[in-house]
């Protein structure tokens, strides 16, 4: 058995010693790109062409969740060039020097982009990373089943619907529906406010069937119940499917906004390809194809004419100016993360 | 299977202790199956959604084949499993062999109580700790992570299972038959290739078929030390789970148990020609 950790130790060591081998300006300019990034955000055909127009060859692999991506990074041994974290997962990862500062200088086409996505708190001036897509949190609903119009968070505290009503399975996105019914900020740190929210949340608890924040869209598709808080990305994924059926609004008093954004990991050893890739996507005529892919959001101001007019009226990706105004980016609480998973915990325990 | 020994015994009597036990019987393999004849039937189903049969369609298995990430995911899996099986097998036989008859001499060899419970470890880690013990040990021997620190991790997990297993196959044989061969003039190279391997091979493509399935559904370690194109099979599944389940996933994992069920068929059928010509 000890020979078997050595013998497995000295291969490590040998593959170790012959990749090393390589110069840092060699892999610099190598003709490879490897992007990691959520599930369906990149259309197969959007990669191909890539790869025909660059003569790079591009790499894909999925993650699921925030928490995936940076427990990879902080390995400090993935071998990625391109990475898709979202705001908050960005204010993590940027103190702890898990990006690179990017060149603005190679940031070609950084002009196309929506300023209302640039220069946001998580990451002032756009140091570290670029808007890629967007999307909201609001109400996905059964139009069959619930026969007055849907336009405010308070449907989901009614009586009537008690046992058909999903909530997402999350502190922040729970607290934010509670708070903005108040008329407060979802990143509100006065901890009487919070109270007031957590004996809303715990009133509303009886009328829950489920907090789940994986698998709304499905539970909504399926039947099992008719009024979901969830995630603009997957409901719309649904809604398309039965349109006759389902549909999604951000309600009026607005809820969180979220944005994933592209970067650069520390550990990116093919820079100058990811760069070529980073401006790539920025072309108005490539952003409009990924949005048409994917069906998401996207943070190209420039590519809105080519975007497939039903994507574009479509209020569950592109919410009204108005609506998406009230709508805002959940932000790091410091202290008081620590009062609201405790009151968090109170409601989910009753 | 055979029933022959308690059926005997029930038979005395009333029939009631049989009847129950059978009924009991039925249930445990509906409560084992019923889930996978359920995801079965569910591939051939036409709804997107996977809860509500609308009608029979091989459409999820045509578009599958034309899924080329999915398929790549298959491909990794195959891959991965494959050669964790060859190295696993082969390192956890060897190790199986040392600590059983080098230890059968009354004092053991130097430290073998330590190695003994050292190979039993893996089985006992939480899957979570090795995984994060494995990322923490690659980065720390920057190796970068890549399709081999997968298979690196799988047969990590994998050795003590296969010793486990090989052991218990060897605590169980004659030591007599050894020593006949060793007084017929065999060596012990020859002992073990003629003698001892021949009547570990149960236990060893035992092993293997386990190593072989443990490999091909890991999801916790592998998420942990997966790199840049190696996606497997459940990483990519876990991850469509973010736009819905639909039933080409059905469809995947009902390809992969009809491929799985005919191993184990080919395996057992393997092992009792074997039987019958020794």
């Amino acid at each position: 058995m000890k020979r078997t950790v050595w013998i497995l130790l000295a291969i490590g060591i040998m593959v170790t010693a012959c990749r090393g081998g390589k110069d840092r300006a060699a892999e610099a300019a190598e003709r490879k790109v490897n992007i990691y990034i959520w599930t369906n955000y990149l259309p197969q055909d959007v990669i191909a062409d890539f790869e025909k127009r660059t003569g790079i060859k591009a790499t894909v692999d999925t993650y699921d969740s925030n928490e995936t991506l940076l427990a990879k990074m902080q390995s400090g041994v993935a071998d990625y060039d391109i990475i898709v974290p979202s705001d908050y997962t960005l204010k993590v990862m940027v103190p702890q020097g898990l990006v690179v500062e990017l060149d603005r200088a190679r940031l070609t086409g950084i002009d196309n982009l929506d300023p209302r996505f640039l220069n946001q708190k998580y990451d002032p001036g756009n140091r570290h990373s670029i808007p890629y897509l967007w999307g909201t949190t609001g109400i996905g609903y059964d139009k069959k089943k619930i026969k007055e119009p849907v336009d405010t968070w308070r449907v989901m505290f009614e009586q009537r619907y008690a046992g058909r009503i999903l909530m997402l399975d999350d502190v922040r996105d729970a607290f934010g529906v509670a708070l903005r019914l108040m008329g407060k900020s979802i990143n509100e740190t006065d901890p009487a406010v919070l109270r007031q929210a957590a004996d809303m949340l715990k009133k509303q608890k009886a009328l829950v069937k489920t907090y789940d924040s994986s698998d709304f869209a499905n539970l909504l598709a399926a039947g099992d119940v008719d009024i979901a808080q969830g995630y603009s990305g997957e409901i719309a994924e649904v809604v398309a499917h039965a349109p006759n059926r389902l549909a999604y609004v951000v309600p009026k008093e607005g809820g969180t906004l979220w944005i994933d954004n592209l970067a650069v990991p520390k550990t990116a050893r093919h820079l100058d390809a990811a760069y070529e890739f980073l401006q790539y996507v920025m072309q108005p005529e490539i952003a409009a194809r990924i949005v048409n892919g994917v069906h998401y959001a996207g943070a190209n101001k420039a590519a809105w004419e080519r975007i497939d007019p039903k994507i574009r009226a479509n209020a569950a990706i592109y919410p009204p100016p108005d609506v998406l105004a009230r709508c805002e980016l959940i932000e790091d609480l410091g202290p008081t993360t620590q009062l609201l998973d405790e009151l968090w915990t109170e409601v989910k325990a009753q | 299977m055979s029933d022959s020994g308690p059926e005997s015994d029930l038979r005395i009597g009333s029939p009631w202790p049989r009847r129950l036990l059978v009924s009991h019987g039925v249930l445990v393999y509906l409560f084992l199956y019923l889930p996978i004849a359920v995801l079965v039937v569910f591939s051939f189903n036409a709804a997107r959604q996977t809860a509500v049969w609308t009608g029979f369609t091989l459409d999820w298995y045509r578009r599958l084949l034309r899924d080329g990430v999915l398929l790549g995911a298959v491909r990794n899996s195959l891959e991965v499993a494959a050669v964790t099986t060859v190295v696993a097998t082969v390192l956890g036989t060897l190790a199986a062999f040392a600590l059983g008859t080098l230890g059968r001499s009354p004092a053991g060899f130097r430290g073998q109580r330590a190695t003994q419970a050292l190979l039993m470890l893996p089985v006992v880690i939480p899957e979570i700790v090795l995984g994060a013990a494995l990322v923490t040990f690659f980065g720390v021997s920057h190796l970068r992570l890549s399709l081999a620190t997968v298979i690196i991790a799988h047969v990590v997990f994998s050795i003590s299972y296969v010793a486990i297993v090989v052991r218990a196959r060897l605590a169980g044989l004659d030591p007599a038959l050894e020593e006949a061969a060793r007084d017929l003039g065999a060596g012990a190279f020859d002992t073990f290739r003629r003698v001892t391997l021949p009547l570990l091979l149960p236990g060893v493509v035992a092993s293997a078929l386990l190593v072989f399935t443990l490999s091909i559904d890991d999801y916790v370690i592998t998420s942990f030390v997966a790199g840049v194109g190696a996606t497997t099979l459940p990483l990519h599944i876990y991850s469509m789970l973010k736009v819905g389940v639909t039933p080409e996933v059905n469809a995947v994992s009902t390809l992969l148990l009809a491929v799985t069920v005919v191993l184990i068929v080919a395996a057992q059928r393997l092992l009792q020609e074997d039987r019958r010509t020794t």
